[in-house]
């Protein structure tokens, strides 16, 4: 929960939205105006009608009046007037047809059509450039909610609350002030309980807020429960818990429904008393409106007006729950996605950066990289030549994948500065930076999209020659003949399965559509079994060709083939030289080869 | 083309169905557990739809009666009529909310545990051919338009037609020939109001499509966000998505612009009417036909009689999707599991661990098979290991023996009893499983360990994690055994998990263990000790391991080659290893 200070803060930049937009928002209230006006003055009509024939029907009957003064020529009939008022009534109403959906519209426009793509496409954006440790830290389907639903509730701040007080205020405005002129003391008697409305309404939605909140938990508790319990249905057939986990959801069921049970009791509450209240503002109308009438002071029509605009007024009023509902959400919403929108670019493009064609050559110079408090990679010196092929290896932990991720600036190290071709990589304009160093990650995120348009992420103007030929590249261009409409074949939950070797070579293929001059990978074989690595080591012995290449990994093949290979250990690089020579001599590198590959390469052989 | 960061193919379930008599009965048949509540709730609807013309019959008969005549007394008399009336009808709401409410949870209540239970009681391939998605909308946003349809459409729909009723009988009472006209008006309104209505239900149809096109997209793009960075794409996908948007957007401005019509509308049809009642009703109040009461009586009446032609329209709209919710829950309700344990199945009583396959075959779909007629005999205690390509048909080994899935043809007979005549559950209890994911759940690490066992104490699980030898790196988690993790296992290495795994199947001591190895690799030290931990695990139960491991392999007593669902090699490793065999040449292939 925010606290009120920080809610104080949120509104003020609310405010600071709508106020970029008062133009399109004074033109709703003048037209919110106007529709009030018309409908007193239909109100009236009807009412002087009402009089205009009780006056012809009896005598005795007080003369009708007008509203506004606005009274027809003299010497017409009681008919005469009547019709007359009845087509005056449906002009009325024709226009504040009109009016109506105009307003519609333009709350629908700016609502729609401007503001949400508006503050969406900037938290999309802005997300675009977060940087992998804000992506380490935040769960997606949070994130997903800040571009869906968070945006939605903001932009109800300005229709849902900000336009909607304003309409109530005016109605009030409008009709309170018609009414007043038409009689103080009926006016004040019959709106005496609207505070009391008011009061009730704002009690209410608080009150029932804590009940909300804990529904909403234990509902997305149950729901979490059964997608769990779906998603590992082999865990609990396979240790035969259905009982157990059964028995679980269906308590947190019964939790839910107990948990509405209090909701239910407060919304009918609500509801009837509400109900009750209207009902006795007609009582009071019909009790003290019934004297005056008697007593000559009120006409039955204007009575009549009363009762219709005391309708709509208590309707107006009522709105007041969801007014207060929608601000209390509007500011989560909102502030959450403010959240998104100040977090700081951790790596951003420099404002003058250096613009030269990349050849390969990579230099870190004493860089040491911490996350939090914990070293990953330290105090770190390495030359790379350009086109040479250097494999990484060492435990997890070991900061291999930390000393990939400096090169194409996924972080900044906190010491030191790594080199491309001898300039500071922190120069370099990021996008060309980043398409210049194409990295192959433990397992490749493929989009819903073609397989074309997959290799064609990073160039989307690619032709179709380029595409194939990065695809053979990534010897791929075989399977993906083969698939059922080849480069056009659509991706995804619904769409064609890929093994996990034909996914790896889908993203090196996705890697090299630019021809990149540095080609990291990391660990890109870790999630295969050895059948499908095999696919993958043929396509790299392709794709490492005339490309710096850094590769992370396990697998002695890709070890073997290296021109050189790193052995890391807390951040450092401990030893290093060709695979043979490191398994000639003494270390952690023969050490970890003897206990797990002797077995299969003394059988083997 | 390459511009779209998605291509969205939406399987679009029906939004709407037709009202089906049959699907409501079969609903109306959830009440009948809370008949109570139901039958008084149906009473205080009745008298709902009675109170509503009735007080605006009063505030008229108030109005035209004593007041215009100026008796005072008469006024104060009827004001307390009306408040009596009023607060009669404000109880009566009351209880009518609250019940419908509750009645509505009530059934929407039994309807998910009936769903969960149902779910639960589907063998293991139901979930294969199953998306979890449309599992969880069924029990989300299908049940929330079922609740809708109890409550709003059956109650709610109830007092506005009531009313309407109501407030016509009055009128034709009052004056028939002026009620006449209001009825002339009704089907123009209801013309209105289905045309209306369908023009908005299309537009919300197409922007509610586009949504999940943006859904998609945004989803995505949060998952790929590594990819994109790495590849310099953001600022095309930016462009990209606001393009999208903006589409969106205008798509949403369309049906927001027909919902903007639809009321104003309505009203006007209303002013219409007044403006009809001032002149017809002023002719013939002026000629006498008829009396001024009657004017007031028809200036209240009418507002309460076509105020509820919008909100049954609506409602109706309601009922449509409600229906289509409630189908396909029922659908779902009603899809009978692609087997079962036959009738007189009995329980399987405690085994020793003898496995024997008759010229068991078995395909997932029986017309193809991906296992032929295998032979085997597996003596208590004895570690098999499965080797072979993707494909081969090691996992399905391990799905038949522990009864994920009956045999096709031939059968598997443990300690000399046919798998076919006993209980999956009673097979499944002596059964330990440790898959290939390392498959955890939300909640703490002791709790995943107990699923085991469920009533296993604290002490017999660190005895589990101590026969192990793993009882050190667990505590050596951030919480040890009260570590809380996320999602799916979410904050553990890999290693990590499967030593979880591993405590899980150990504590559940079962005399049967399948295990299908993860193929990720590990760090050194953690690979050591999860070896070391496995060989425990191993003593004394037989075991089925889909290995990837040549420790596994090396350890096993004995081992088969798969192929194409046929066991080409069997023997143990030194066996298979001492001539020129198909195992020899699939460790060569794989390049150890």
């Amino acid at each position: 929960m925010t606290t009120s200070a920080g809610n104080g803060r949120v509104l003020g930049r609310l405010l600071g939205i709508a106020w970029e937009h008062r133009a399109r928002c004074a033109l709703i209230l003048i037209v919110q105006v106007l529709l009030f006006g018309l409908s007193v003055l239909g109100f009236g009509w009807t009412g002087v009608a009402m009089d205009v024939i009780r006056g012809a029907l009896d005598a005795a009957a007080p003369a009708p009046r007008w509203p506004w003064g606005i009274a027809p020529p003299g010497g017409l009939s009681a008919l005469q007037t009547v019709c007359g008022i009845a087509g005056a009534i449906i002009v009325l109403a024709l226009a504040r047809t009109g009016l109506s959906v105009a307003s519609g519209f333009l709350i629908g426009d700016l609502v729609h059509g401007e503001l949400v793509p508006k503050i969406r496409a900037r938290v999309y954006e802005k997300l675009q450039d977060l940087s992998f440790r804000f992506y380490d830290k935040n769960d997606s389907g949070a994130l997903f909610n800040r571009v869906t639903s968070d945006v939605q509730h903001l932009r109800s701040f300005i229709d849902g609350v900000l336009i909607q007080s304003l309409v109530v205020l005016l109605a009030l405005l409008v009709y309170g002030s018609y009414m007043l002129a038409l009689h103080p003391g009926l006016t004040a008697a019959c709106l005496a309980s609207t505070p009391v409305l008011a009061l009730i309404t704002v009690r209410y939605s608080r009150g029932v807020l804590p009940a909300h909140a804990q529904m909403r938990d234990r509902f997305d508790h149950l729901v979490l429960g059964f997608s769990e319990s779906v998603h590992g249905v082999q865990v609990v057939k396979g240790f035969a818990a259905e009982r157990t986990f059964l028995g679980d959801l269906l308590q947190r069921n019964g939790d839910v429904r107990d948990s509405q049970r209090s909701i239910f009791n407060q919304l009918s509450r609500y509801i009837a008393s509400v109900d009750l209240l209207v009902q006795l503002n007609v009582a009071v109308l019909l009790l003290y409106g019934g004297l005056l009438v008697a007593r000559g002071t009120l006409t039955v029509g204007q009575l009549m007006v009363f009762a219709g605009m005391l309708a709509q007024l208590t309707m107006h009023v009522t709105t007041m729950a969801t007014i207060v509902n929608t601000l209390q959400e509007s500011l989560i919403g909102a502030s959450r996605v403010f959240e998104v929108l100040d977090t700081a670019i951790e790596v951003e493009s420099p404002a003058h950066p250096v613009d030269v064609p990349l050849v390969g050559q990579i230099r870190f110079e004493r860089v040491s990289f911490r996350y939090g408090d914990q070293d990953a990679v330290h105090e770190l010196d390495l030359e790379l030549r350009a086109g040479e092929r250097v494999a990484l290896f060492g435990t997890a932990g070991a900061g291999k994948s930390t000393l990939l991720s400096l090169i194409p600036r996924y972080y900044d190290p906190q010491q030191g500065r790594v080199l491309i071709d001898g300039i500071d990589v922190r120069q370099l304009e990021l996008a060309k930076l980043r398409q210049g160093t194409a990295f192959v990650f433990q397992e490749s995120f493929l989009f819903s999209n073609t397989v074309a348009a997959n290799i064609a992420f990073s160039a989307p103007d690619a032709t179709e020659a380029q595409i194939e030929r990065a695809a053979r590249l990534a010897c791929a261009h075989e399977f993906i003949e083969g698939l059922p409409e080849g480069y056009q074949t659509l991706l995804g939950e619904l769409a064609t399965n890929l093994s996990g070797g034909q996914r790896q070579r889908l993203a090196l293929a996705r890697a090299l559509v630019r021809d990149p001059r540095i080609l990291l990978l990391d660990d890109p074989t870790s999630a295969l079994d050895a059948e499908t690595s095999r696919e993958v080591f043929r396509a790299l012995d392709s794709a490492c060709h005339g490309r710096t290449t850094v590769i992370a990994t396990h697998r002695p093949q890709l070890l073997a083939r290296a021109d050189r290979v790193l052995v890391m250990e807390r951040g450092r690089i401990v030893q290093q030289g060709t695979h043979d020579e490191l398994l000639a001599r003494d270390g952690l590198y023969r050490r970890v080869h003897l206990d797990e590959l002797s077995g299969w390469a003394e059988k083997a052989s | 083309m390459a511009l779209s960061i998605t291509r969205t193919v939406t399987l679009r379930e029906d939004d709407h169905r037709p009202l089906s008599l049959a699907t409501l009965r079969r609903l109306y048949a959830y009440t009948r557990p809370h008949a109570r509540t139901r039958n008084i709730l149906i009473a205080l609807v009745l008298l709902r739809a009675m109170h509503l013309p009735m007080l605006s019959w009063a505030a008229a008969a108030v109005i035209s009666g004593p007041i215009a005549a100026r008796d005072i007394d008469g006024v104060y008399q009827g004001t307390l009529g009306f408040v009596a009336l009023a607060l009669w009808a404000a109880v009566t709401f009351y209880y009518r909310a609250r019940n419908a409410h509750e009645l509505g949870e009530a059934v929407i209540h039994d309807m998910r545990a009936d769903i969960m239970r149902h779910v639960f009681a589907m063998p293991i391939g139901f979930f294969q051919r199953q998306r979890v998605g449309s599992l969880i909308s069924r029990l989300t946003s299908d049940l929330e338009a079922v609740r809708v349809g109890v409550k709003d459409v059956a109650f709610v729909g109830t007092v506005q037609l009531g009313t309407m009723l109501g407030s016509a009988v009055l009128m034709a009472l009052y004056d028939l020939r002026l009620f006449l006209v209001v009825v002339a008006l009704v089907p123009v309104l209801t013309w209105l109001v289905r045309r209306a209505q369908g023009a908005l239900l299309a537009a919300h149809r197409a922007s509610h499509e586009s949504y999940s096109r943006v859904a998609a997209t945004v989803a995505e793009s949060i998952a790929g966000n590594r990819v994109t960075q790495s590849l310099g794409r953001g600022a095309v996908n930016s462009e990209a998505f606001a393009e999208q948007i903006e589409l969106h957007g205008a798509l949403n401005v369309n049906s927001a612009r027909r919902a903007a019509v639809l009321l104003p509308t309505l009203e006007l049809n209303g002013q219409i009417f007044l403006a009809t009642l001032v002149a017809l009703g002023g002719y013939r109040a002026l000629h006498a036909d008829i009396e001024f009461a009657v004017l007031v009586q028809f200036f209240f009446l009418t507002a309460l009689f076509f105020n509820a032609i919008p909100i049954l329209g609506t409602q109706y709209n309601q009922a449509l999707t409600a229906m289509s919710g409630v189908e396909r829950v029922f659908d779902l309700l009603d899809k009978q599991p692609p087997w079962r344990d036959a009738a007189d199945a009995r329980e399987i009583g405690a085994i020793a661990g003898h496995v024997r396959f008759e010229s068991l075959s078995f395909g997932y779909d029986p017309k193809r098979l991906v296992l032929h007629g295998l032979d085997l005999d597996v003596l208590p205690g004895q570690t098999v290991a499965l080797v072979g390509h993707t494909g081969s048909g090691k996992s399905s080994v391990l799905n038949l023996v522990s009864k994920f899935y009956p045999a096709t043809s031939g059968r598997i007979l443990i300690d000399g009893i046919d798998l076919a005549s006993v209980r999956a559950d009673s097979l499944r209890r002596q059964v330990g499983i440790v898959t290939q994911s390392n498959f955890l759940f939300g909640g703490t690490v002791l709790d995943n360990v107990r699923i085991g066992r469920p009533d296993a104490s604290e002490a017999d699980i660190l005895e589990a994690a101590r026969k192990l030898d793993v009882l050190d790196l667990i505590e050596a988690l951030p919480r040890g055994w009260r570590t809380q993790l996320g999602e799916r296992g979410l904050g553990l290495s890999l290693g990590q998990r499967q030593i979880v795994c591993f405590t899980r199947a150990m504590l559940a001591d079962p005399r049967l263990l399948l295990l299908d190895e993860a193929t990720s690799a590990v760090d050194v030290e953690t690979e050591r000790r999860l070896q070391r931990a496995l060989a425990h695990l191993l003593a004394g139960r037989t075991s089925f391991i889909v290995a990837h491991r040549l420790s596994t392999v090396r350890h096993a007593d004995l081992l088969l080659v798969m192929e194409d669902g046929r066991i080409v090699e069997r023997g143990t490793h030194d066996e298979l290893t001492s001539y020129d065999s198909r195992f020899l040449e699939l460790l060569n292939s794989e390049g150890h």
